[in-house]
C-alpha cells in the first residue's frame, strides 16, 4: 500500500501536470481559417505548384568550403507576371529555406524570418522599394561547419490584380555539399521493427514456459505444452490469446504511429514519401481499432466474464476460439499488401470511390478480405457472448444484479453484432468491386460511393462505443472497488449504457456532415450526437459520486482510472464540438480530429484497458503486479500521452490538415501554418517515442510479475462480484459446473420467476411437451 | 508462476484434440482443445488470399477501363484454403459425432430459463443475418429507387415516329425480372404442342416451391426424430429419408438456380420451335459486366418470329445495366451461398441420420439446424418478389 505521503505526493505531481498541459498550448482560433488558402483571407498563390512557374538558384559552389559566405542569386521565369505587359515591373515573391548553415538578407528586398528562412519584403506594391516588386533577389549563405545543406525555394508569380485570383508558384529544391548518408526507408524500418517484435514475442514465450519449471524444462515438452494453448478452447487460455495478440497489435500500431511521426517532425520531411505515409496511416487505424483494441476488449471479456457472472465457461468454447483465430488470420492479409510496397492506402474507412478505383493499391483488395474475416470474428464472438449472457449468468443473479463491466460487455456485444453485418455486406461489395468487377461502387455505372459511407459509418460509429463501453465497465468496476463501496447509481448506470446502446446507433451521420447529405438530416444527427452526451455525463457523475462518498485506496489500477477520468472527459467535451454542424464544417479533417478520437480512444479506452491490466492481472495469473513499476508506467504514460495529443488541438485549429504526408510552415504559401507548428510537431514526435516507451515499462512488468510477483490471495483488492471467489488463477472449469456460486439478495424470489418478457419468450420458445428441462 | 499448467486436464482418459468430442467433457467440465478453430481459421485466410489472386482485374491505361480475367493458374492457393477449412470443418463435426443429448446445457435464469444455450445461441445467430439482409435490401432499394428503369426510361424518351435520342450507355435499371418473370422476348416461338410459350417464370417458381418443401420435410424429420413409439431402425431410416429429401430439394434449388445464371432452359424442340425455352440471364447478356446492353423495345410489344437478329432502327438503345446485375447477382447468390452452407450440414446430418445419429434425446439438432433453414427460405419468400417478380 501507498503511504498517504506518497500519495499526495502523487496527486500533487498530477495536478501540476495537469495544469501545465492545459494552460501550455492555449489555443487560439487564426482569423484566416482552416484551409486558409481555399478561404480566402491570406496571401497564398494557389493550392499547388505549378510547372510553369521555374525557379532558379545560382550560386551554389560544387565544392563547399566549410564556414564560407556565398552570395545567391534567385530568379525565376514563367506565371501571369512574365506575360503580363500591364505590370512592367515584374511581381513575384520567394521564400527559402535552408537546412544548415545561415542565411541572410543582403539588402532591403530580402527579410529574414524568425524560423532562419529568407522571404521577399514588402506587402503590396505601393510599398516602394519593396521585395515582392521583383523578379529576382540575391541572398547570402553562411555554409556550416561541417556537412552540406538542403535548399527549399519556393518562389510566386503573382498577376498584379492584388487578388490571388490566377496566382502561380513553384518549387525548387537543391542540395549542396556532403549529404547525410541514404536514409531507410520507412517500410525497412517497418519491416525489421516487426520482424523483431515477433521474434521477442516467440522468445517470451519461450522463456515464460522455460521458467514455468526451470529444473523440468525439456524440449519434448514444448510442444504440448505450446499446442495446448492454440488448440484451447478454455475461456482463460482464449483470453490470454486474446490478449498477446492484442498487445503485439498495439505494438505495430504504436511503430506505424511512430514511424510517420518521425515523418511529421519536421517541415517538409521526405522520410516516408507520400505513398507510404498513405499506407502507414491506413495500417495504424486498421491494427489500433480491430487488431488492437477489440482484442484486448475480448481479452478481458473472455477472461472476465464467465467468472464474473457464476458461469463456468462461455456458451460456445470452440466458437470462442475460431472467433480468436480469426484474428490472426485476418492481421496475415491485412498485412500482406504493406510489405510488398502495396498496402491499401485508403484511410481506415476505405472511402469508395477510391477504394474501388484503379489507383487505389493493389494491397486493398486483400485488407477489404482481412476486413471481412474480423467481421466474421466479431459476429460469432457475439453471438457467443450474447447467448453466454442470456443463459449463464449464475443462479439468482437476475439482469440487474449483473457487474457492470458484464453489463457493458452485454451492451458492447449487442451494438457489435448488430451493426457490423452492414460492414460485411459493404465490405462484400468492395471486395466483389475489386475482384470479379461488380459496380456497387463505381461511379460511372451509376454506384453511389455515399452508400458505402452509410454501410461504413452505421457500423463504424457504433464501433467507438462497442470499444469504449468496455472501459466504462472497467472504470466502474475499478472505482467502486478502489472507493470501497458499491458503486453510485448502478441502475442510472445499467440505463446510461443501454441509452448509449440505443441513441449510438442514430447518430453516425456526424461523420458526413461534409459529404453532401440532406441538411435535415444534419440537423437530426446533430441532436441526437448531443443527447450521447447525457448518459455519458450520468455516468462521469457517478464515477465521481462513488468516489466521493467512497474512501479511494490508490493502486495503479486507481492511478490509471483517475486519468481515464480526465483524459475521457477532456475528448468527451472536445466531441462536443464535432455535432455542432458549423463548427464540424470548419473542424473537420484537421488533426483538431485527431486531437479528439485518440484523447476518447487512448485516454478513454486504452487506458481504461490499462486500468483492467493491473486490476485483473492477480486474477489470471495469480501473481501481484509490481506497483512502483506500475506507477512509473502511470506517470511516464499519463504525461506522453497528453503531451502527445493535447498539441494536436492547437494544430488542427491553426489548420494543420490529418492524412497529410507532410507539410510547410509559410505565412503567405500553401497552408498558412505558422513556424511554431514545427516546434509542436517536434514535440508531439518527441513525446510520441517517450509513450512508447512507456508500454515497454508496462509489458516489462506483466513478465516479470507474472514470473516472479507476490502470490497473489484470491481476493486482493477487496471486490465482491464473483470473479474473486475462485482461487487465482482461477481453476478450469472457472466455476464448478455441479456446484454454481449463488447470488442470494432478498428478492431473490422475484427475480428468478420469469417476468413478462421471460413469460413470453417462453411460451414462444418452449415446447409444450417440454418437461422443464431435467436433464435426460 | 502460472500461465496455465501442464495438467490442467485432469481426465482420466487421453483425449485427442481432433475428436472425437467428450461430452459433458468427462468428469472436471473442462472443455476440450480442438484443431479445428485454427484450421478454419487460416483456411478462410488462404481461401480468400487465393480467391483475390484468382480473380483479379487490371487497369488498361489506354481504354481507360477494367480488363476482367480469371486466373486459372493462380487456383492452387484457393483450393489449398479450402481444403484446410474443410478438414478443420471435418474435425470440428467429427468432436459432434458422438452428440447424444444426454448433454445438453440448459439456460439458467430469466428470460430463458430452461430453454437450450444451444436454441438461444442459434437465434442470437439469426438476428445477425437478418442484417446481413437489411444490409442487402438496403443497397437494392437504393439502387432501385435512384435508377429509372430502362423501359421507362426508353417510352418517356421517344415521341410517336420520331428516332430515340438516348445517349449510349446510358444507366439504368434493366431488373432482373424482365428476363425471367415477363419474359416477353423469350418468347420467339410458340411451344409446339401447346401453341404457346409457357410462362419463363416456371423454373423460379418450381425453386420457391421447392425450398417452401423443404423447410416442411424438415420438420417432419425433427417430428420423426423425437417420435419415441418407432423402433430405432425404423426411426434412423425415416429420419434420413426426410433429411435427403430435404437436402434433394436445396441441390434442386441450386441447380435451378445455376441453370438460370448460365445454361438456360431449353426443353425439347422441332426445328427452332422449342417446347420451352427460358435462356440463361448470361445468355440474354444480362451480366456485371454488361455496359452496353442491346436493348430491343419492339420485343416487349410485337414478341414474335420475326425479331431474331438485329433491332428495328428506331426500337433499340443502347443501356449500361450492370448496377441491376450486380445487385441482382449479388443478392441472390448470397442466399445461394447461405443454401450452401445448408446443404453442407445437411449432408453431414444425412448421413449422421442413417448410422442411427438421431434419437428422441437429441432430435433438438434437427429442430436448429431447421430454424437457419427456414430462416434461409423466408429470407427467399423476401428475394423472389424483389427480383424475380417486380
Amino acid at each position: 500500500m501507498i503511504g498517504s505521503m506518497k500519495k499526495s505526493r502523487t496527486l500533487g505531481i498530477l495536478a501540476i501536470l495537469l495544469l501545465a498541459v492545459a494552460i501550455a498550448p492555449s489555443a487560439q482560433s487564426y482569423p484566416t481559417g482552416i484551409s486558409g488558402a481555399q478561404d480566402g483571407g491570406c496571401s497564398c498563390h494557389g493550392q499547388t505548384p505549378s510547372s510553369d512557374v521555374v525557379a532558379s538558384l545560382e550560386g551554389l559552389p560544387s565544392e563547399l568550403e566549410a564556414g564560407a559566405t556565398y552570395t545567391l542569386n534567385i530568379t525565376f521565369t514563367g506565371g501571369p507576371s512574365y506575360d503580363d505587359n500591364a505590370n512592367p515591373a515584374a511581381l513575384g515573391g520567394f521564400h527559402l529555406w535552408v537546412s544548415d548553415g545561415v542565411l541572410a538578407p543582403v539588402d532591403e528586398m530580402v527579410q529574414l524570418n524568425s524560423d532562419g528562412s529568407v522571404t521577399h519584403t514588402g506587402t503590396d506594391k505601393a510599398d516602394t522599394g519593396m521585395g515582392n516588386d521583383q523578379r529576382n533577389w540575391t541572398v547570402e549563405w553562411t555554409a556550416p561547419m561541417d556537412g552540406g545543406a538542403k535548399f527549399v525555394l519556393h518562389v510566386n508569380s503573382v498577376n498584379g490584380d492584388q487578388t490571388n485570383g490566377g496566382d502561380m508558384w513553384g518549387k525548387l529544391t537543391a542540395d549542396v555539399g556532403p549529404q547525410p548518408a541514404e536514409q531507410a526507408s520507412g517500410l525497412t524500418v517497418l519491416a525489421s521493427a516487426i520482424l523483431l517484435m515477433v521474434v521477442i514475442t516467440l522468445s517470451c514465450v519461450l522463456w515464460v514456459f522455460y521458467r514455468q519449471d526451470p529444473g523440468a524444462f525439456a524440449w519434448e515438452r514444448f510442444w504440448p505444452w505450446f499446442s495446448d494453448y492454440i488448440t484451447s478452447t478454455d475461456h482463460k487460455k482464449v483470453g490470454t490469446l486474446y490478449m498477446v495478440n492484442g498487445l503485439f497489435f498495439l505494438g505495430v500500431g504504436g511503430l506505424f504511429a511512430l514511424i510517420f511521426r518521425v515523418q511529421l517532425a519536421v517541415p517538409g520531411n521526405d522520410f516516408l514519401t507520400q505513398d507510404e505515409y498513405n499506407q502507414f496511416f491506413t495500417m495504424h487505424g486498421t491494427t489500433m481499432i480491430f487488431l488492437a483494441a477489440m482484442p484486448m476488449i475480448a481479452g478481458f471479456a473472455n477472461w472476465i466474464v464467465p467468472l464474473q457472472i457464476g458461469a463456468q465457461d462461455l456458451a460456445l468454447p470452440r466458437l470462442n476460439a475460431l472467433a480468436f483465430w480469426l484474428n490472426p488470420a485476418a492481421a496475415l492479409l491485412l498485412f500482406s499488401g504493406i510489405f510488398s510496397g502495396q498496402g491499401a492506402d485508403t484511410g481506415w474507412t476505405g472511402y469508395a470511390p477510391y477504394i474501388v478505383s484503379h489507383t487505389a493499391h493493389s494491397g486493398a483488395t486483400l485488407w477489404v478480405a482481412g476486413q471481412i474475416l474480423i467481421v466474421a470474428s466479431s459476429t460469432i464472438s457475439g453471438i457467443n457472448f450474447m447467448t453466454t449472457f442470456c443463459t449463464m449468468r449464475a443462479p439468482g443473479m437476475g439482469w440487474m444484479h449483473m457487474p457492470l463491466f458484464s453489463w457493458s460487455m452485454l451492451i458492447a456485444t449487442l451494438m457489435l453484432f448488430i451493426s457490423i453485418p452492414a460492414f460485411g455486406i459493404g465490405l462484400i461489395q468492395v471486395l466483389l468491386d475489386r475482384t470479379i468487377g461488380t459496380v456497387f461502387y463505381e461511379v460511372a455505372a451509376g454506384g453511389d460511393p455515399l452508400l458505402w459511407s452509410h454501410l461504413f459509418w452505421y457500423f463504424g460509429h457504433p464501433e467507438v462505443y462497442v470499444v469504449v463501453l468496455p472501459a466504462f465497465g472497467v472504470i466502474s468496476e475499478v472505482l467502486s472497488t478502489s472507493a470501497r463501496r458499491t458503486i453510485f447509481g448502478y441502475k442510472s448506470m445499467v440505463f446510461a449504457l443501454a441509452g448509449i446502446g440505443i441513441v449510438g446507433f442514430i447518430v453516425y451521420g456526424h461523420h458526413m456532415f461534409t459529404s453532401g447529405m440532406s441538411p435535415v438530416l444534419r440537423f437530426v444527427t446533430m441532436l441526437t450526437t448531443m443527447l450521447v452526451a447525457v448518459p455519458t455525463g450520468i455516468k462521469i457523475f457517478n464515477w465521481l459520486q462513488t468516489m466521493h462518498g467512497g474512501s479511494l485506496v490508490y493502486r495503479t489500477h486507481t492511478l490509471w482510472a483517475l486519468g481515464f477520468l480526465v483524459t475521457f472527459t477532456l475528448g468527451g467535451i472536445s466531441g462536443m464540438y464535432f455535432p455542432a454542424v458549423a463548427m464540424d464544417l470548419h473542424l473537420h479533417e484537421t488533426y483538431f480530429v485527431v486531437a479528439h478520437f485518440h484523447y476518447v480512444f487512448v485516454g478513454g479506452i486504452v487506458f481504461g484497458l490499462y486500468s483492467g491490466i493491473y486490476y485483473w492481472f492477480p486474477k489470471a495469473t495469480g501473481r501481484m503486479m509490481n506497483e512502483k513499476i506500475g506507477i512509473l508506467h502511470f506517470m511516464t504514460g499519463f504525461i506522453s500521452y497528453n503531451l502527445i495529443f493535447w498539441p494536436m488541438h492547437r494544430l488542427g485549429i491553426q489548420g494543420m490538415p490529418r492524412r497529410q504526408h507532410t507539410y510547410f510552415i509559410t505565412t503567405d504559401e500553401y497552408f498558412a501554418l505558422p513556424p511554431e507548428t514545427a516546434d509542436w510537431n517536434m514535440l508531439i514526435t518527441v513525446a510520441a517515442f517517450m509513450f512508447f516507451a512507456s508500454n515497454l515499462i508496462l509489458v516489462y512488468n506483466m513478465i516479470s510479475s507474472g514470473l516472479r510477483g507476490q502470490k497473489a490471495p484470491s481476493d486482493p483488492w477487496g471486490g465482491w462480484s464473483m470473479e474473486w471467489l475462485v482461487s487465482s488463477p482461477p481453476p478450469t472449469p472457472s466455476h464448478d459446473p455441479s456446484n454454481l456460486p449463488v447470488l442470494e439478495f432478498a428478492e431473490i424470489h422475484g427475480d428468478s420467476e420469469p417476468g413478462f418478457f421471460g413469460r413470453m419468450i417462453q411460451w414462444m420458445m418452449i415446447p409444450e411437451d417440454d418437461d422443464g428441462g431435467e436433464e435426460e | 508462476m502460472s500461465y496455465g499448467g501442464h495438467d490442467d486436464h485432469h481426465h482420466d482418459h487421453q483425449h485427442s484434440h481432433w475428436g472425437p468430442h467428450d461430452w459433458n467433457h468427462g468428469h472436471g467440465g473442462a472443455p476440450h482443445n480442438s484443431w479445428a478453430p485454427i484450421m478454419i481459421a487460416f483456411g478462410s485466410s488462404l481461401f480468400l488470399l487465393g480467391f483475390t489472386k484468382v480473380f483479379t482485374q487490371t487497369w488498361d491505361d489506354e481504354a481507360d477501363l477494367w480488363t476482367y480475367a480469371i486466373h486459372s493458374s493462380q487456383i492452387g492457393l484457393l483450393i489449398a484454403g479450402l481444403a484446410i477449412f474443410s478438414a478443420g470443418l471435418t474435425v470440428f463435426w467429427r468432436q459432434d459425432w458422438s452428440h447424444s443429448g444426454s448433454f445438453e446445457p440448459k439456460a439458467i435464469g430469466t428470460p430463458f430459463r430452461t430453454i437450450d444455450i444451444r436454441k438461444v445461441a442459434i437465434w442470437m445467430f439469426l438476428m445477425s443475418e437478418m442484417m446481413v439482409f437489411s444490409s442487402l435490401f438496403s443497397t437494392y432499394i437504393r439502387y432501385r429507387t435512384g435508377f429509372d428503369n430502362c423501359v421507362t426510361l426508353f417510352e418517356s424518351s421517344i415521341e410517336p415516329g420520331s428516332t430515340v435520342v438516348l445517349e449510349a450507355g446510358q444507366q439504368c435499371w434493366l431488373p432482373a425480372s424482365y428476363f425471367i418473370a415477363e419474359g416477353g422476348y423469350h418468347q420467339e416461338h410458340a411451344n409446339a404442342a401447346l401453341g404457346f410459350m409457357p410462362d419463363t417464370l416456371i423454373p423460379g417458381a418450381i425453386n420457391t416451391f421447392a425450398l417452401i418443401v423443404s423447410s416442411y420435410t424438415i420438420v417432419l424429420a425433427l417430428k420423426t426424430a423425437k417420435d419415441a413409439s418407432l423402433s430405432d431402425a425404423e426411426r434412423n431410416s425415416k429420419v434420413g429419408k426426410y433429411l435427403s429429401i430435404t437436402l434433394f430439394l436445396a441441390t434442386l434449388f441450386l441447380t435451378f438456380k445455376l441453370i438460370e445464371w448460365f445454361v438456360g432452359f431449353e426443353i425439347g424442340h422441332e426445328g427452332d420451335w422449342y417446347y420451352f425455352h427460358a435462356p440463361s440471364l448470361s445468355a440474354d447478356h444480362f451480366t456485371i459486366h454488361e455496359s452496353a446492353y442491346t436493348y430491343c423495345h419492339s420485343w416487349d410489344h410485337h414478341g414474335g418470329a420475326d425479331h431474331h437478329g438485329a433491332c428495328e432502327p428506331g426500337q433499340d438503345a443502347i443501356f449500361d445495366i450492370r448496377m441491376a446485375a450486380s445487385t441482382f447477382y449479388v443478392t441472390t447468390g448470397t442466399h445461394g451461398v447461405h443454401v450452401f452452407g445448408g446443404m453442407v450440414a445437411l449432408a453431414y446430418m444425412v448421413l449422421k441420420a442413417f448410422r442411427g445419429g438421431y434419437t428422441p434425446q437429441n432430435a433438438v439438432s434437427i429442430e436448429y439446424f431447421g430454424l437457419y433453414w427456414h430462416f434461409v427460405d423466408l429470407v427467399w419468400v423476401l428475394v423472389f418478389p424483389a427480383f424475380y417478380l417486380y
